[in-house]
């Protein structure tokens, strides 16, 4: 039984942040806004980049937000002039991203002008931008969501989000029927999924955490990452990756979104994550952390498996 | 004299990871010492167990090995004060994540071996060959290798018969 999502603040979330995309554009105290915009489709969105404060009226809010724009001010990803502070627009989930970034120098608290939106929730897919958001249609990462209210910023705007259903957690569960099979089964069933990589690296690119000027999968001297779209090259690439995001990953899914070929990414992503929680009691949050779980360690740590 | 070598129809490939400070130097007490131990384990010396990257683990499993031994300093014992503490979070995080893609944990250990252990170090060895030799080889990444260039599995009747007339 699909229930329909209220997404009726949205437009009030879309008028407070027009307006006050306006003010600090007017005022100066930014140079830019990161937001997003109507695209041509009929409900589409898309990021967009003003600098005047006329443009403002071009920024919007809907169910088809899905895009993490913390991936614009990243390092490797140098789409932003880097004079005088910027604006972002940020749900909850992005947020945390932007939070890790900070967290790893990679951006300044002061140079930035956080704009949060509380959010009822984005969609899946945005292959048909125009659909109601359902329990159906409503995008994974947001049924285990708990930070509907982004916390910290510059500006909010004073709406409240919505009560949400109680959705199905679609990670937790899979999570769960895959740590019951036995290791025969579950090398099979990713064997399955990685088989259909194509090596495009759309999950790198999106990923605002992947800010490496040169990727150790790059590489080839030495070469640690068969760079082949072929199935010993897409595991040791999806092992890798999933690797190096444990203990950054702030759960956007923005990967598994991206993915052309519907590989679940982000399942690898929210196993870490859980794993992490239950080792080291370690979570993506609002709070900006010096160090994160696999760059500090404690002395007093499990070593159970360590013989 | 040296007691009769028992043959094998399976001889596991194990690589070690080892650190130079104190499990390096606790392979070569086993040496000096006379102690035996199998011929089984190629080791690959660092300078400390933080140097070693979950990739190179990966990687040798990749290049045919059959088990991974990681071995390095005691808690407290880091010749670069807290190599080995980072190092035994980021392989207990690489572990979960191995053993949620499907590798068996039974090819992989970790150990502490310090300088004066010759005998650990033995043990370690012995116990972790005839763990996997009891596992067979580790057909999951070559045949992900084999796939690479041609779609053939990896045990076929021909090559047996092929490997058999060598």
């Amino acid at each position: 039984m699909t229930q329909l999502i209220d997404t009726s603040i949205y437009t009030a979330v879309t008028e407070a942040i027009q307006g006050e995309a306006r003010r600090i554009l007017s005022e100066g105290s930014v140079s830019a806004v990161v937001g997003y915009a109507a695209a041509r489709r009929k409900g589409s969105a898309q990021p967009v980049v003003i600098t005047q404060a006329d443009d403002s009226g071009k920024l919007i809010f809907s169910a088809a937000c899905v895009n993490n724009l913390a991936v614009y001010l990243t390092k490797a990803k140098k789409d932003i002039p880097k004079n005088g502070k910027i604006g972002i627009v940020v749900k909850g989930c992005d947020l945390k991203a932007l939070v890790g970034l900070m967290g790893e120098s990679q951006l300044k608290r002061e140079e930035l002008y956080l704009i949060g939106v509380p959010c009822a929730g984005v969609l899946a897919s945005t292959i048909l931008p125009d659909t109601a958001l359902t329990s159906g249609t409503i995008a994974s990462k947001c049924r285990e969501c708990g930070e509907r209210l982004p916390q910290g910023c510059d500006y909010t705007p004073t709406v409240t989000p919505p009560i949400t259903p109680v959705l199905e957690k679609k990670y937790a569960a899979e999570i769960a029927r895959l740590e019951a099979m036995t290791p025969a089964e579950r090398w099979a069933y990713w064997k399955e999924q990685f088989k259909k990589c194509i090596k495009c690296y759309a999950c790198r690119q999106v990923c605002p955490f992947c800010f490496c000027e040169q990727c150790l999968c790059d590489r080839n001297k030495p070469q640690m990452v068969e760079t082949t779209p072929r199935p010993a090259g897409n595991f040791a690439w999806h092992i890798v990756r999933a690797m190096h995001l444990a203990g950054r990953c702030a759960g956007c899914a923005e990967c598994e979104r991206v993915c052309p070929m519907d590989i679940p990414l982000n399942l690898l992503n929210r196993k870490m994550a859980k794993e992490l929680k239950e080792l080291y009691n370690h979570e993506a949050g609002f709070e900006v952390r010096e160090k994160g779980p696999l760059a500090m360690y404690d002395e007093k740590d499990d070593q159970s498996f360590i013989k | 004299m040296h007691t009769e070598k028992e043959k094998h129809t399976f001889e596991p490939k194990i690589i070690a990871f080892v650190c130079t400070w104190c499990t390096y130097a606790g392979a070569d007490l086993a040496g000096t010492s006379r102690m035996q131990y199998p011929a089984n384990v190629r080791v690959l010396k660092f300078p400390c167990t933080g140097r070693i990257d979950p990739v190179f683990i990966l990687k040798a499993f990749q290049q045919g090995a059959d088990g991974v031994l990681v071995s390095g300093c005691h808690p407290g014992d880091c010749h670069y004060i807290a190599g080995n503490f980072h190092a035994r979070r980021r392989f207990a995080a690489f572990r979960k994540l191995l053993e949620f893609v499907g590798v068996d944990l039974g090819r992989l250990q970790f150990s502490w071996v310090s300088a004066a252990e010759g005998g650990k170090w033995v043990e370690m060895v012995t116990g972790l060959t005839e763990q996997v030799r009891g596992m067979g080889p580790m057909q999951e990444f070559k045949e992900l290798a084999l796939e690479e260039q041609w779609s053939g599995s990896i045990d076929t009747p021909e090559l047996q018969e092929a490997y058999d007339q060598i």
